[in-house]
């Protein structure tokens, strides 16, 4: 498959750079800078939509743009929360007015195909339209569809999107579960100590994918694998070795490893593991202090490994380990909370 | 009527408008304001919330929603009565 256009809106300037400015944040919680939605969506419809979705439907029709592309033969998302703001609006109006008199916009604008349904309402699409709910295998699945419908001959390009955003009630309920540090200076000290927890984020980003190379492609996806709870590190190292081979390639051919390392100690320890074992000796980059964690956070990774194949420049502000190379093969292994791991590789076009 | 149309602005999210642009006669559908079908079910909830008035039949929607003048005449019409 081929990546011929990608658009992200994170909480870095990544919809108009390639963070070569990183924001810094004070605290344990990152959220999306956003664009000025008025110059990309229509003002009529700008007013119904919530932050998630002018996030996401900001992110697609600029990937479109990029692409030139102006009607996608399939629309397909991935979120694991949904539309969270326009939830909290209708259920606390259910509440407030005691089940009687409910808004009916943020009751049709509550449901995770939102986002996916106002890309396709803006193009006047009746392609194929669908949304994956699947916690951290969200994005994944989403991906999954697209790369299956494009090897079944059913769409010549698929627009493909990763989004979740973040809400004060959110924070507040997962902060409870102790997903977050409680103290941490800024999400530059993710992963300074030993403590448990991680940094909240959210973002959307885009992908427009083809089966045929366009010419001016950022990267080619050669594949994408998951796998759910392994037993041990022995058996992610087996999952990533038989992913690998089953490309015709081994840890050797990849030039770039990009891992999920969220600053949680009971998280990072596989990653710490294969840092010793499988990819020793690689040349390694990391990215959630960049967008901070959620469960659809690994489309950031993909937005960076296919703009950093397009450059053939590792920004430095996610780089662990280099080898001043230019990546020509890219390997991304992300994990959400050791339940969900995900294996991506991307080639030069 | 003022009053009206700053409801019917913070009801429907209309953030670019003020009250003095909204025509007294102006069609609130398709050629005027724009509004649509979600706008019209928005609009029944504000006249419950606001007014106490649940409309009869929806074929009264399209009379009532004609405009803000049409609005106003059907609540002052239709309006409980307090004691």
């Amino acid at each position: 498959m081929f990546i011929q256009a990608t658009a992200g809106i994170s909480p870095q300037p990544s919809f108009s750079a390639l963070l070569t400015e990183p924001a810094v944040y004070a605290g344990n919680r990152l959220n999306c800078i956003e664009p000025d939605y008025g110059q990309i969506i229509d003002p009529k419809m700008i007013r119904r939509m919530s932050r998630i979705i002018k996030m996401g439907v900001a992110a697609a029709m600029d990937c479109l743009k990029t692409s030139a592309t102006e009607m996608p033969g399939a629309i397909i998302t991935g979120t694991a929360y949904g539309c969270l703001a326009d939830t909290e609006v209708f259920l606390s109006k259910m509440v407030e007015n005691r089940e009687e008199l409910l808004t009916p916009t943020a009751f049709i604008q509550s449901t995770h195909n939102t986002v996916g349904a106002q890309i396709a309402l803006l193009l006047k699409c009746h392609n194929y339209n669908n949304t994956f709910v699947h916690r951290g295998f969200s994005f994944e699945s989403a991906l999954l569809d697209a790369i299956t419908l494009l090897q079944e001959q059913h769409a010549l390009t698929v627009l493909v999107g990763g989004i979740d955003e973040l809400t004060d009630t959110s924070f507040r309920l997962l902060s409870r579960f102790g997903l977050y540090k409680k103290d941490i200076s800024s999400n530059r000290a993710l992963y300074d100590g030993a403590a448990k927890g991680t940094i909240a984020g959210e973002g959307a980003a885009f992908f427009l994918l083809s089966a045929e190379p366009s010419g001016k492609d950022y990267a080619q996806l050669n594949g994408l694998y998951t796998f759910y709870k392994p037993g041990d590190i022995a058996e992610i190292e087996k999952n990533i070795q038989s992913f690998l081979s089953a490309h015709g390639i081994g840890v050797n051919d990849v030039d770039l490893v990009i891992t999920g390392q969220n600053g949680n100690v009971n998280e990072d320890g596989i990653y710490k593991q294969l840092a010793q074992t499988t990819f020793k000796g690689k040349a390694c980059a990391r990215f959630k202090h960049l967008c901070g964690e959620y469960p659809t956070a690994a489309s950031f990774a993909l937005w960076l490994a296919a703009n950093i194949i397009k450059t053939g420049v590792v920004p430095s502000c996610t780089s662990v380990s280099s080898d001043n190379k230019r990546p020509g093969r890219i390997l991304i292994y992300n994990h959400y909370q050791n339940t969900h791991h995900a294996l991506y590789l991307l080639s030069v076009c | 009527m003022a009053d009206l149309k700053q409801q019917i602005i913070a009801q429907l999210n209309l953030k670019d408008l003020k009250p003095e642009d909204i025509g007294d006669d102006q069609p609130l559908f398709v050629e005027g304001l724009g509004l649509d079908s979600i706008d019209a079910l928005e609009l029944i909830v504000l006249l419950q919330q606001e007014y106490k008035i649940k409309l009869a039949s929806a074929e009264e929607g399209q009379h009532v929603f004609r405009s803000v003048r049409t609005m106003a005449q059907y609540i002052t019409e239709h309006q409980p009565k307090t004691v």
